[in-house]
């Protein structure tokens, strides 16, 4: 196999704020090869925005990566100049955003945003720039291009944005594009129009894409391989089936069950998992997860559990795993299992404190 | 089709300045002449004299007919003779004084603008520097020292002071009407009637931009790799502006109102002098065509600044 497009190893991102340093990602590693489609799920905040900017190396203030590598083409960016990051930029790795109206410059007409990364690298003059946006636009299904190009963002309707938005990264033809949300602030028939989109891009372009969401029915339509996060930690990664098959992790199992499925016969409570992500500033100690968790046990308090293989190319952080919480509690007991109830494996050890 | 409708709305603006200005100078032209006192009461007459003098000009006539003339003077734009400066014609004389205070307001409104907007600017994007600390404390002193003070400042420096160098530099002659090429001569009353404005635009300009490069369509710019000088100009810069174009109007009429007591201190002979000296004189009809030019200028300048909505701002259509 050809070494990978893009490989992240041990990344950490903290913020500065007054309140304290926020670890808002730990230890972040994965691969990303050329022309796959990788997804990143998790709640909001849990980090997934800031890895990608990290890569981009648009990462706000007060947040600063204070640890890893990022290697592109075996390049770290993390170690090169902000003009050299700059080059890269726009040309090699390409960026879109979830809400598309407030992504695009409401005084700049829509064809000018699409050339702009082509005259930011020097790779076309204005007109030629500017002819190639409406062709870019036509490719992106902009219907009466030419016309939209002419138009300011806010005459657009909320897809054609986004197409605009897909239209502007592959200005380059960038050898990856990451996708933060793209669909998340469209309406549901716009959302498949998008993700189709990014499908044929990338079967005609080879581009790879990192596509960001918490809404794993986006990635089991469009990915190959999933990374799920939880409070700035991978706990869980693999290929979409083996993961949508026997999840291994137990937030993702809960996670899996948080959304309705059409594709099973067997009755399954809806449940959304109950409490909310952990404080970045004071993480909790050892599995981030285990305050939420109903199958925790001992050393879940104390001990970080490492992402380890659960399977062939499936890895997950977990010292419990769903493998054995299915053979010690049985599939009927788990189907009744209250999220964050404490029900555990061995029984609760001792109640967390709370609160 | 897009001109259309901005002609239309150019059109309504005039037709709407042109009634403002006539109910401005009826307003005035009733009110003045309802003041105890009259043109003549300085010149020491005896009754028959001043009586004579009135009846020569007409001012003994009943105040709706004066009115009735004046109005159809005011409709062919004519504003009538002066009393004081026997004979001399208002209409004019107040047009080329206009033109003065046009000229320096609108030097003072580069000024206001052009240094409002860059110590703004500077100021934003070095947030927390000395820089940004030096310029936001010069705005604060900028803005809450009338312009009368920086005036009188600046006539110290220059006619005093720098008297060797600057020479008759503030010196206006009789009969000034402000020439369009030469800037030295009203840059620092200019200079003067903006500084005080350029504080507040340079406040509000540093506050919009810090607003406006936390906004998403910034980390997009970023994003494609563009230089940081072309996302602060091309992409920040255009959106800041917004805000800053909302107070163009009032600030417009400041600059108007300021320009009475510029003028009067440096001496040019705009509609700010005469306007002062006009109704010492108790001369009526400068008085009123004073007033009806400075409705006519603010009427216009809004107007103006009105179409340059469109222009920074894509979402305003007229
Ligand atoms: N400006 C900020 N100041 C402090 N902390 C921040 C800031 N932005 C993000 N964070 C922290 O980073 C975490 C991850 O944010 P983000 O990557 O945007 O989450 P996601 O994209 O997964 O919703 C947040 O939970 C928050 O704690
Ligand atoms: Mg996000």
């Amino acid at each position: 196999m050809s070494p990978p497009l893009l490989e992240v190893r041990d990344l950490r991102i903290r913020f500065f704020t007054e309140d304290g340093e926020v670890r808002a990602v730990e230890g972040v590693s994965f691969d990303l090869q050329e022309g796959e489609i990788l997804g990143i799920v998790g709640e909001s905040g849990c980090g997934k925005s800031m890895t990608a900017l990290s890569i981009m190396g648009l990462v706000p203030e007060p947040g600063r990566v204070t640890g890893g590598e990022i290697r592109f083409k075996g390049r770290d960016l993390l170690s090169m100049a902000p003009d050299e990051v700059r080059d890269i930029r726009g040309k090699d790795i390409a960026m879109i955003f979830q809400d598309p109206l407030s992504s695009l410059n409401p005084v700049l007409k829509t064809g000018f945003q699409v050339a702009e990364p082509m005259l930011a690298h020097q790779r076309a003059d204005k007109r030629r720039a500017l002819a190639r946006a409406v062709d870019l636009l036509r490719q992106v299904r902009v219907p009466a291009a030419e016309q939209r190009a002419r138009d300011y963002p806010f005459q657009l309707s909320g897809g054609m944005r986004q197409r605009a938005m897909i239209a502007m990264g592959l200005a380059n033809a960038p050898s990856m594009l990451i996708a933060d949300e793209p669909t998340t602030a469209l309406d549901v028939t716009v959302q498949a129009q998008i993700l189709d989109l990014l499908r044929t891009l990338n079967r005609e372009t080879r581009t790879a894409i990192v596509l960001i969401t918490h809404n794993l029915a986006v990635v089991a339509g469009l990915c190959s391989r999933v990374i799920v996060m939880y409070a700035g930690q991978i706990v869980e990664e693999g290929s979409v089936f083996d993961l949508f098959e026997r999840p291994q992790h137990p937030y993702t199992w809960l996670l899996l069950r948080s959304v309705p499925r059409l594709d099973r016969t067997r009755p399954e409570r809806l449940r959304s998992i109950e409490g909310l992500p952990p404080d970045l500033i004071a993480p909790p100690p050892g599995c981030r997860f285990h305050p939420r968790c109903p199958f925790r046990i001992e050393p879940c308090f104390t001990e970080p559990p490492p992402l380890q293989e659960v399977g062939p190319g499936q890895r997950a952080a977990c010292w419990v795993t769903m493998r054995r919480a299915h053979e010690e509690m049985g599939a009927a007991t788990l189907l009744d299992v209250r999220p964050g109830a404490g029900s555990g494996v061995h029984g609760p050890i001792r109640e967390p404190h709370r609160g | 089709m897009r001109w259309r409708g901005t002609l239309l709305y150019i059109g309504q603006r005039l037709l709407l300045i042109v009634f403002t200005v006539l109910a401005v100078s009826s307003i005035v032209f009733i009110g003045i002449h309802r003041l105890p006192g009259s043109v003549f009461v300085s010149e020491r007459l005896r009754a028959s004299q001043m009586q004579a003098l009135l009846h020569q000009y007409g001012l003994d006539r009943p105040l709706w007919e004066q009115y009735r003339d004046f109005l159809l003077g005011l409709l062919h734009g004519d504003l009538g003779i002066s009393y004081v400066n026997q004979g001399v014609r208002i209409s004019p004389l107040v047009g080329r004084e206009a033109l003065v205070s046009a000229e320096v307001g609108a030097l003072a409104l580069l000024f206001t603008i052009g240094l409002g907007m860059l110590l703004g600017v500077l100021a934003a994007i070095r947030q927390n520097t000395w820089l940004d600390y030096l310029f936001t404390s010069t705005a604060v002193v900028g803005y809450s020292m009338p312009n009368f003070v920086v005036a009188t400042f600046l006539l110290l420096v220059f006619a005093v002071f720098l008297q060797r160098a600057t020479g008759g530099m503030l010196y206006y002659q009789i009969g000034w009407t402000g020439t369009f090429g030469s800037l030295g001569e009203i840059s620092i009353p200019a200079f003067a009637l903006g500084f005080p404005y350029a504080s507040v635009v340079a406040r509000l300009t540093r506050a919009s931009m810090l607003e406006v490069i936390r906004q998403d369509y910034i980390r997009t710019a970023r994003a494609k790799g563009l230089p940081e000088q072309l996302v602060i100009v091309r992409h920040a810069l255009r959106n800041a502006l917004i805000p800053v174009i909302t107070i163009l109007g009032p600030l417009v009429i400041g600059i108007l109102t300021g320009s009475v007591v510029i003028e009067n201190i440096f001496g040019i002979p705009g509609l700010g002098k005469e306007f002062v000296q006009s109704i010492l004189n108790r001369d009526y009809n400068i008085v009123v065509g004073v007033f009806t030019m400075y409705a006519a200028l603010v009427g216009i300048a809004n107007l103006l600044v009105d179409l340059l909505y469109p222009l920074v701002d894509p979402r305003i259509r007229y």
